[in-house]
């Protein structure tokens, strides 16, 4: 954790501007390096179980130069958990440095570019803005964790267009591991994936498919296939996002389907609403549940979020109540 | 002509003469561009064009016409666009350079290739070429 202090402070000793805006990060003297972080800790009581959480602390490296960037992304997942049941207490420390994002990307021209690294897997609209600070709610959607691999190392070739609407597909091609298997939902070797975005005003629609292969889980199947389709209509106030998917190996249906529909509303700025309702059923856990989440948001300013929310299960044990408190800086 | 009408124009152009215009303006060698691009190219969705690196430039925030390009162009508020630059940030990228005035900006766009800005049509001259115009 202090070396991510002392990262920042050095970065701070060679800001060249004068002014420093929470949620912009800073640039180090006049280097082609932006560096920025955030962190997140939260509180969720559910019936037999309390649990505080300090669970993210990252810093985030990035620049460009000519038609190269790049970004750096570093992290401690769990710097402090403590969980208190009925039967016993819970401590949980995790202080190994995960490198979250890590890439290098190349823009060829203005239609085509090339990343190489690990990224995240450009699938749907969440996973894109994953982190709780930019995230709607304290919790994701369950469609977003369990169908497809949150990250990817190796390839994205990406095409985009703009004429009366934008265009952008991304192909995702990974054959190799992970730079940090212990950092993905999925431990993988492989991942080949598509994705096709039309955006237009204020809509945006978006379809996923690919295939992984998970390493280490004998006795799960290990040749996944996915897909997941999104929509998403923002306007000044309001927010609509609908996802839904589905995972199938070679000879079953894995996950029949996962999906969600939220809502969001901007009373102001400041003070922002959301209802979420999800459903989904996975066979290989075998379980099925479905989810109401009525959520409040509360942005002093946009980089800093007060959150908490209600979540409703058809598995009445699974009901919560969480709260949080996230900063980008 | 009926004093219906003669009423009309003498009421109405007098106003329409004071309608303030502005303009999307580059330097000399960029390429026609859409609505959509222009946008892209604020919002740096797009950072290349024809192998040169664009150079979009703002005036700063809560400039007038600043307002009023964000609002025509990008079709997003002040608020609505700096949560946006926060979710950028996250994804490694910048918003676009900012500048005090209309001068320093009718400065820099004839001798910078791929730089595009905006102003009043009263500042655009020749060596500047427009994108895109609009008027309140």
């Amino acid at each position: 954790m202090y070396k991510i202090i002392l990262l920042f402070l050095l970065a701070f000793s060679l800001h060249a501007e004068n002014e420093y805006e929470l949620g912009k990060g800073l640039q180090a003297g006049s280097l082609p390096l932006y560096l920025g972080g955030y962190f997140s800790a939260d509180y969720r009581h559910m019936d037999e179980e309390d649990r505080y959480r300090f669970d993210d602390l990252a810093l985030l490296g990035y620049g460009n130069y000519d038609k190269f960037s790049y970004m750096a992304e570093f992290e401690y997942k769990t710097l402090y958990s403590y969980t208190k049941t009925q039967q016993e207490d819970t401590t949980e420390k995790d202080l190994t440095l995960h490198i979250e994002r890590l890439y290098l990307d190349y823009n060829y021209n203005e239609n085509y570019a090339l990343r190489v690294g690990k990224y995240n897997s450009p699938i749907g609209f969440w996973n894109l803005l994953p982190i709780n600070v930019l995230r709607q709610t304290t919790s994701y959607p369950v469609s977003t964790d369990i169908l497809f691999p949150k990250f990817t190392t190796g390839l994205n070739a990406a095409y985009t267009s703009y004429s009366d609407c934008e265009l952008h597909v991304d192909l995702m091609l990974q054959h190799n591991e992970d730079f940090d298997n212990k950092y993905n939902n999925y431990k993988i070797d492989e991942h080949y994936g598509i994705t096709l975005l039309y955006e237009k005003e204020n809509y945006a629609l978006k379809a996923n498919a690919g295939y992984f292969h998970q390493l280490e889980n004998l006795e799960n199947p290990q040749n996944l296939y996915y897909y997941l389709v999104s929509a998403k209509y923002e306007a000044e106030s309001y927010e609509f996002l609908a996802e839904v998917g589905s995972q199938y190996s070679q000879n079953a249906t894995t996950t029949p389907y996962a999906a969600y529909i939220q809502g969001l509303y901007r009373f102001t700025q400041q003070h922002i609403g959301s209802i979420r309702l999800e459903s989904y059923k996975d066979n290989i856990t075998n379980s099925d549940d479905s989810i109401s989440v009525f959520a409040y948001t509360y942005r002093p300013i946009y980089p800093v979020a007060l959150k908490s929310e209600y979540q409703l299960h058809s598995i009445s044990t699974q009901n919560q109540l969480l709260f949080s408190i996230s900063v980008l800086f | 002509m009926k004093p219906i009408v003669q009423i009309f124009l003498f009421v109405v152009l007098p106003f329409s003469a004071l309608a303030n215009e502005y303009a999307v303006v580059s330097n000399a060698k960029m390429k026609d561009l859409t609505r959509l691009e222009i946008r892209a190219i604020f919002l740096k969705k797009i950072t290349l064009l024809d192998d040169t690196e664009l150079v979009p430039i703002n005036l700063e925030a809560l400039d007038p016409l600043r307002l009023k390009f964000e609002k025509e162009l990008l079709g997003m508020s002040f608020s609505r666009l700096k949560s946006y630059w926060t979710q950028e940030h996250y994804l490694g990228h910048r918003p676009p350079i900012s500048m005090k005035s209309q001068e320093s900006i009718k400065a820099f766009i004839p001798k910078i290739d791929g730089s595009i800005g905006y102003l009043n049509i009263e500042n655009v001259n020749e060596n500047m070429k427009i994108l895109y115009r609009w008027s309140d």
